[in-house]
Parts: structure tokens; sequence; C-alpha cells
């Protein structure tokens, strides 16, 4: 199967993508760990995905501006961020690596970020950029005694504080205990919300399926899919759909669909009917009609397979 | 550059040198430095009571061998490969890089940090030691302290910047510049008058040189050819670490 580069998340039409890789690839000597990846991004939130060592990390960087790229282009807000620091006006960034600077207080940390970005008022946008992490009352505190979550909050208040239009993640949820994780993926649902573009690497797929449903999946250096993995689950048509069925007379209804050409396997079960297609479309307008001839009442017709889990692991092992 | 742009400039600059002071500060080689600082006023304080107080003695032995051979090129070298080195180490540079800032107000804000840290080290240490034993001496103590302080300042400023234009380009700054502290500077300078033009020793005498004639340790460089390669090694060393500055990658990976 082969998906497409595309606009993962939708923007106005008017504006170009807020993120733009086309053809780019990075290489280390020998060693290719990006490798001709183009696509688009708008407004929203999108994860990206891949197994540890597909090449997240380097193409955030890239994206950060602190890797050039060996070809193509990559451009945040129609500027290349490798050439052009201004562009860092709009760019929040949170890098994978676990150090702030030790030294200093939470609050002085975000302010140094506000001032660095120009801030007039970079004292009340600290402040408030500290609430908004939920670190209001570990403020004063120095960041040396913070634990990783707390780190990793206040490395996000740094990256947001100047309310910017890209905001770029590496594993931002690494070392947050439950509660802080959710609190963080609202906080990023409602930047999304507000128009920003948010593309925030995970290895933990809960994580990326809860805030939002665009992904971008590299493996091995290589984009292998990208938009809403929805979408990209009912494109993996050489992978059965599997079914689940729950309805009056599960039996009688087996025997039906087994005699339809869109169906693959029908498996009986205590409770429930198991059912695998290849035209999931096609089974969806089917099964209304076949029930209904049968005289057989659905109950319940749940796709199986359509988590991000399944869709990952379809990728990422092809 | 735009009248914005410079008023920005103009405010990150103390924001960058004020933490990049609190960051060499609080490490542990800063308080080692400070003891090493420490010696030459504790030298007086012998040479006071042995009662040796003859200048050119004094300045021979513990203002050339001490400051000048030790106290300056450890703090520079320190203070120099530190500004940038731990932030390149732990990661934290991108912190700094991930703003709408000009590079060159960057590089220039960490070399006033670290400039100033080891002016103010080496000039203290200078001006106490020379107190306590020269000034009592006479004229020829106070002038011999104006000249130390003096080749103090450009040295550290000589050294500060070549040692962090050195750290932008390898991790291994800091034992280089040792070496290059004690096998260049410190031997091979002294003992080959022909490499003095690419000696910040021999620039930071020179100037001294030009404040007082320091018989005892005499320069090889006239104080004016000193200052002009002194402003010359500086300007380069500032142009190419903001270059480097510019060129910044992330060392590789394969994530």
């Amino acid at each position: 199967m082969t998906v497409e580069p595309q606009v993962a998340n939708s923007f106005a039409p008017t504006a170009g993508p807020a993120i733009e890789l086309v053809n780019a690839a990075r290489w280390y000597g020998n060693v290719v760990a990006v490798n001709d990846i183009s696509f688009a991004l708008g407004p929203g939130v999108t994860g990206l995905l891949g197994p540890n060592g597909a090449g997240k990390t380097t193409l955030l960087h890239m994206l950060a501006g602190f890797l050039a790229p060996s070809a193509g282009t990559v451009h945040v807000l129609g500027r290349s961020p490798n050439s052009d620091p201004s562009v860092y006006r709009q760019i929040g960034l949170v890098p994978e690596r676990e150090s702030v600077y030790s030294f200093l207080n939470g609050y002085e940390y975000v302010r140094f970020n506000a001032r660095l970005q120009g801030m007039p008022n970079a004292d009340s946008a600290a402040r408030s950029a500290i609430e908004r992490v939920g670190l209001g009352d570990a403020a004063d505190r120095p960041i040396g005694t913070y634990s990783k979550g707390m780190r990793q909050r206040v490395k996000v208040a740094g990256a947001l504080v100047h309310d910017p239009q890209v905001l770029l993640l590496d594993e931002p949820f690494n070392g947050m205990d439950p509660r802080q994780r959710l609190a963080m993926m609202d906080l990023l649902g409602q930047m999304a919300s507000a128009g920003r573009t948010i593309l925030f690497s995970s290895h933990i797929l809960e994580e990326v399926e809860r805030v939002g449903t665009d992904i971008l999946v590299m493996v091995a250096g290589r984009l292998a899919a990208s938009g809403d993995f929805r979408a990209i689950r009912a494109l993996m048509t050489d992978r059965p759909h599997s079914i689940t069925i729950h309805s009056s007379d599960d039996r009688k209804l087996a025997t039906t669909l087994m005699a339809d050409p869109s169906v693959f396997a029908v498996e009986l079960g205590q409770n429930a009917l198991s059912v695998r297609t290849a035209h999931l479309s096609a089974f969806r307008q089917m099964i209304a009609e076949t029930s209904r001839r049968a005289d057989v009442r659905l109950m319940e017709v749940v796709p199986a397979d359509e988590s991000l889990e399944s869709v990952f692991d379809y990728l990422v092992r092809r | 550059m735009t009248g914005t742009s410079m008023s920005r400039s103009v405010s990150v600059f103390p924001e960058i040198v004020r933490v990049t002071m609190r960051q060499m500060l609080g490490r542990r080689r800063t308080l080692l430095l400070l003891l090493l600082a420490a010696l030459p006023p504790l030298l007086a304080l012998i040479f006071r009571a042995a009662g040796q107080i003859e200048v050119g003695t004094f300045t021979l032995r513990v203002f050339d061998v001490v400051s000048m051979t030790i106290v300056l090129p450890l703090a520079a070298v320190l203070f120099g490969t530190g500004a940038f080195g731990a932030e390149q180490d732990d990661g934290t540079i991108l912190y700094l890089l991930a703003k709408p800032v000009r590079r060159w107000v960057i590089v220039l804000a960490k070399a006033f940090a670290a400039a100033t840290l080891t002016v103010a080290m080496t000039v203290a240490s200078v001006v106490l030691a020379g107190v306590i034993v020269l000034l009592p001496a006479g004229g020829n103590g106070a002038s011999a302290t104006e000249a130390y302080v003096g080749a103090m300042v450009v040295g550290s400023l000589c050294y500060v910047a070549l040692f962090l234009a050195l750290s932008l380009f390898t991790r291994r700054a800091l034992v280089i510049g040792i070496g290059y502290t004690l096998v260049w500077e410190g031997a091979l300078s002294s003992l080959l008058p022909g490499i003095a033009n690419l000696s910040i020793r021999q620039y930071a005498l020179g100037v001294a040189d030009g404040i007082f004639q320091l018989h005892s340790v005499p320069s090889r460089l006239p104080p004016t050819t000193a200052v002009i390669l002194a402003v010359i090694l500086v300007a380069v060393a500032f142009v190419i670490s903001t270059w480097r500055l510019m060129r910044f990658e992330l060392s590789g990976g394969s994530d």
C-alpha cells in the first residue's frame, strides 16, 4: 500500500502550510536518518509516530532548524528555520532531552524564554504560562529540585510563553503522571483549537490517539503514512478488517454472511460474531440489508481493529 | 539593523549575560579558581612577612610565574570554554538558539560574561597582591601593579575570545585550551622569540610594557603591535564564533 504525502490537517486555504517538507533528507555519513520525506501540516495536532531509531527526533530537529537538510527543503511558516532565526518568534520547541537550566527557578526559566522572545510583558507572560502547565505552586523552586514530569512541564511553559504559531514537541509526556498527561493533552487540544500547528512525537500510541487523529508514521527514516489514522486504515486494503457483531441470532446471521463475497471469514463466538472483510464500506451497506432479509436484529456492529495501534502495527511490520 | 531589532538585541543581551554568569558561578570549578586566584595575595603576604618587597623580584616570581602563567590562562580557559560548553554538553543550548536572537548578540553576551568574570578574578588577584606587597615599596610598585592589571585585562579578553571560539568547534576545548596555555604560552613563547606574534601572553606583556617598563619581565612585542594583534585576535575570534553559531548543528543521532 502506498499512502501519498498529503496535508494531514485542514487549514485555511488562503494561507500556506505552517510546516512543509519537500523531499527532505538528512544523512550522517553513510547513515540515512531521514529519507526523502514530503508532507505539509496546517493548524491542529499531529502525532509523529515511529519505532525507536525511525528518525522522529532528527525530523523534529530539522524542523527546529538545528539540522540542515542534506537534500530537499524544510519550511516553517514559509521560512527556513536553519538559516532564518527570526522564524523562532513563531516556533515553540520542547526538546526530548531532560536538561533545563537547573540553577534557575521555574519562573525565571520561563521569563528568560519570554525575554529572549522580546516580549514587553515578559513577567506576566511567564506567570501565565507557568499557571497554564499547572506549576504555579512550584514556580519559585529551583528547577534542579523538580521531578521529571515537572521539568517536562516547565519546558512546555517556556515553549508556549510567546504563544507561537507552531509548537514542536519531542516526547512531551515523558515522565508525567497520568493526571499531568491528561492536563497536557487538554492544553495541546486547546492550542490546536485556537489555530496553532502542533507536532509532537511519541512512541505511546494511546497518547497520540487521545490528543488527535492525525498522524505521521516514520519507519526506518521514511514517511510510511500521513493523515487521519482511520482514513489510513481504510486504505489498508490488503489487510482484512475485523468486525464484531452482536445480534439476536448470531448463528443464523453467520450462515447468511458466509454466502456474501465480501466476507473472508466468519467466526462464531460465545456472545458475538466475528467477521473479516476486505471491503469495509461495501460490508457496511450489505450487513443491514442481509440481516433484515434473514430476520435477525443487529444489536451492535463494531470495527475491531480500527485503533491506532492496529494501523501502526501494520505500517511498521509490513 | 532596524531600530526595533536593535532595541530587542539590547534587551536580550543583559539577560543572556546574567544567566551565563549564574551558570558559570554555580560550578564547583569556579570555587577552585577562586582558591587559585587567592594564591598571589597569599604569596604577597609571605613576601611581606619575609621582608622581600623588591618590585622586580615580586613581579617576576609572582605576577609573571603565577598570575600570568597559571591564574590568567586557567581562569580564561575555564570561563571561556564554559560559556557555551556546558550548554552544548547537556543540550540546553537549544533553549538559547531556538530564539529570534541574532547569533552575534549571543556570542557577544557569552564572551562578555566570560571576560567579565575572568577580568574580575585576575585583576582582583593582582590588585590585592599589589596592595599587600608592592604599594608599600613605593612608586614603582604602584606602576608595576597597574601594568599587570593592564596585562590581565588584555590577556583575559584575548584568551576568552580564543577559548570561546574553540569551544564551538570541539567538545575537548578545555583539554586543548589547558594544553595550549601550558605548552605554547607557558613554555614555547618564552623560549622561542619567533612565535611572539602568536602568543597572547606576549600581547598582554606588550600592553603591560606600554603602561610601565617591566625590566624584570621584558616583553617581546612593542605595545602598539601588541594592541593591534590583540584587537585582530579578538575580532577574528568573534567573527569565527558567530559564523560557527550560525551554522550550529546538533550532533548526530538516528532517532
